[in-house]
């Protein structure tokens, strides 16, 4: 149970806000790679923590990300002319390059100086793993680039894609550090999703519905490890790390690839859901692509040409009831990612928070939500950055192992639970 | 015509929800299984609960070793009044119960309150407050001596935050 303020303070992310302050001091998904293929393709329009902005690629293959809208008579420049180094607004012919820097006032005398003087907010944009990220806070604040694993691997070995959510993006990551849901919500998907099938694992999460947890705080955000019953006086564990604000991995399966999710707010109603999948030590094989592009796993089908999956609100996440009293899956929506989405989105576009009733067992809820209040308040009052800015705190990974049971899991996992370059995840 | 889900789900819509309370208070008992954690519970008990009952010292005859259970266990709670209440009744009428340790401290008496907690089909969770100076080794010891009987073991670093997950819970 929040506050309303408290759930106002945690939920709000436009400029200004204490959390949109904590957000504008990281890192951050925009866009994938492919929505900008090549120098002079189509801007594209992209909305973050509250700011409409312009991605687009210039002729030599430069980033730009920038206020959407042109300086002149606030026209959108998503249907400028991307040419010449610069977009160039459709209307007056006025041009930007990738810094937002207006190059060109078509109806003032060049040695004016005029267009030197009209300059548009712009963000800076990398490429890195097959993302672009893009950093929104103060330049003198700006950290180093992302480290985590999944954008550092060959592009062969990693895999990413994006769906819009309707809804805040709070209740979205909290979903991501809720381990307790995977037994009850995607129990029909570890015995048939091609991503998660197989694995020995699988059988210790079916076996046992009720998971004990250990929290433990790590630099960069938690740790929350889920521990079941084994064999031979072992627990089998699960360990999901959160890195502040927004980053959640999902412990792994045999040798199928690691996955995970980047929780980015669009606006206060709306956010993306990024999913990854890579693999540490091994290219990612032709039929585990083409299963993700496919929707499986943590991925969805798209309304073509969006980014919106195909089952979505407008039809009721294609609800199959038959499926669901039959078993095939649990909540009668197909596909993890859907099955997550479609319950969160029926929270309302922002969670109520005041009525909920959590229990013991959501303590990694309770405490993320501690820790993002205490970190964005020392940075209001006191300056001081968030844990997970560093990109030493990006270098964790998830696991699944099992361990004797008088062993405590950061002890255990220790190795484990460090992303290393050619070194196997740790998985059951 | 829009379905039933994208127009359920709008702003306007959660302006409609019943107002109305979806429980009842809980009876949540927070014990401390030591001294220094006492005083913590001492302190965060001065705060403004919705019926929390705190318990500052935990007290058992040799019939209520750990591992007695039922008319076995013989136990009794000091509350933050210095009342003696029976541990097997409080636990009896808890809806859950949270435990207090410091880190390094010995908390094996966790077991009895465990006991009472199973007799009683009643959930247990537990909290390391590391403190100042506290090892890693002394938060191991403490967290091998909870993780049996704990469904949530957490470790609580920030002083704030066993008040806040009180909170959240409705303690």
């Amino acid at each position: 149970m929040l506050k309303k303020e408290q759930n106002d303070f945690l939920c709000q992310t436009d400029p200004g806000t204490p959390m949109g302050d904590m957000f504008r001091c990281y890192w951050m998904p925009a866009l994938l790679s492919e929505e900008l293929p090549e120098p002079d393709c189509p801007p594209v329009r992209v909305k973050l923590l509250g700011e409409r902005l312009l991605a687009f690629r210039d002729s030599e293959g430069k980033l730009g990300l920038i206020d959407e809208f042109c300086a002149h008579r606030g026209v959108s420049l998503w249907f400028a002319r991307n040419e010449d180094c610069g977009l160039r607004c459709p209307y007056h012919g006025w041009k930007f390059d990738v810094t937002g820097q207006c190059v060109d006032v078509p109806s003032e005398p060049k040695e004016s100086g005029y267009a030197q003087k009209v300059k548009l907010k712009s963000y800076p944009l990398i490429e890195k793993g097959g993302v672009l990220w893009t950093y929104m806070g103060p330049p003198e604040r700006q950290p180093p680039e992302p480290m985590f694993e999944f954008c550092t691997v060959p592009l062969n070995q990693t895999f990413s894609s994006k769906r819009i959510q309707e809804c805040n993006w709070l209740q979205a990551m909290e979903g991501g550090i809720d381990s307790s849901h995977v037994s009850w919500l995607h129990r029909g998907d570890l015995a048939n999703d091609p991503l998660f099938k197989g694995a020995a694992g699988n059988r210790y999460n079916l076996g046992d519905m009720s998971p004990v947890f250990e929290i433990v705080e790590n630099d960069g955000g938690l740790l929350i490890g889920a521990r079941r019953n084994a064999e031979d006086d072992q627990y089998y564990w699960r360990i999901t790390p959160w890195v502040m604000p927004c980053y959640t991995g999902v412990p792994p399966r045999g040798d199928h690839p690691i996955h995970g999710h980047f929780w980015v707010p669009i606006d206060d109603h709306s956010c993306w859901a990024w999913s990854y999948d890579y693999h540490p030590t091994r290219p990612l094989t032709d039929s585990e692509v083409q299963a993700m592009k496919d929707g499986k796993g943590i991925h969805v089908r798209y309304v073509p040409g969006t980014y919106r999956p195909l089952a979505n609100k407008d039809n009721d996440y294609l609800m199959d009831r038959a499926a669901q009293k039959a078993g095939r899956t649990f909540s009668g929506i197909e596909g993890i990612g859907m099955q997550d989405a479609s319950l969160q989105e029926s929270m309302g576009p922002i969670c109520d928070r005041t009525k909920e009733n959590l229990v013991g067992t959501d303590n990694g809820i309770i405490m993320a939500r501690h820790r993002l209040m205490r970190a964005a308040k020392a940075l209001r009052e006191k300056g001081v950055i968030p844990p997970g800015v560093d990109p030493a705190h990006h270098q964790v990974r998830q696991a699944a192992l099992l361990l004797p049971r008088d062993v405590h899991y950061k002890e255990g996992a220790k190795e484990a639970l460090v992303a290393k370059k050619g070194v196997r995840q740790a998985s059951v | 015509m829009q379905s039933e889900s994208a127009r359920v789900t709008t702003a306007r819509e959660a302006g409609y929800r019943i107002q109305y309370p979806n429980s009842k208070t809980r009876s949540v008992k927070v014990i401390a299984l030591d001294p220094a954690s006492a005083k913590l519970v001492d302190e965060i008990s001065q705060e403004p609960w919705n019926g929390a009952r705190f318990f500052t010292a935990l007290s058992f005859s040799a019939d209520g070793e750990p591992g007695a259970t039922g008319a076995g266990l013989q136990a009794w709670l000091q509350d933050i009044a210095g009342r003696t209440m029976s541990l097997v009744e409080e636990i009896a009428s808890s809806d859950f119960v949270v435990v207090v340790t410091s880190a390094g401290e010995d908390a094996r008496a966790v077991s009895v309150i465990a006991d009472a907690c199973a007799l009683h089909h009643k959930s247990l969770v537990a909290l390391v407050a590391p403190g100042e100076g506290a090892s890693d080794a002394d938060v191991s010891a403490s967290m091998a001596h909870l993780r049996p009987f704990a469904r949530m073991l957490v470790i609580a670093h920030a002083p704030d935050y066993i008040s806040a997950m009180l909170t959240a819970l409705r303690a």
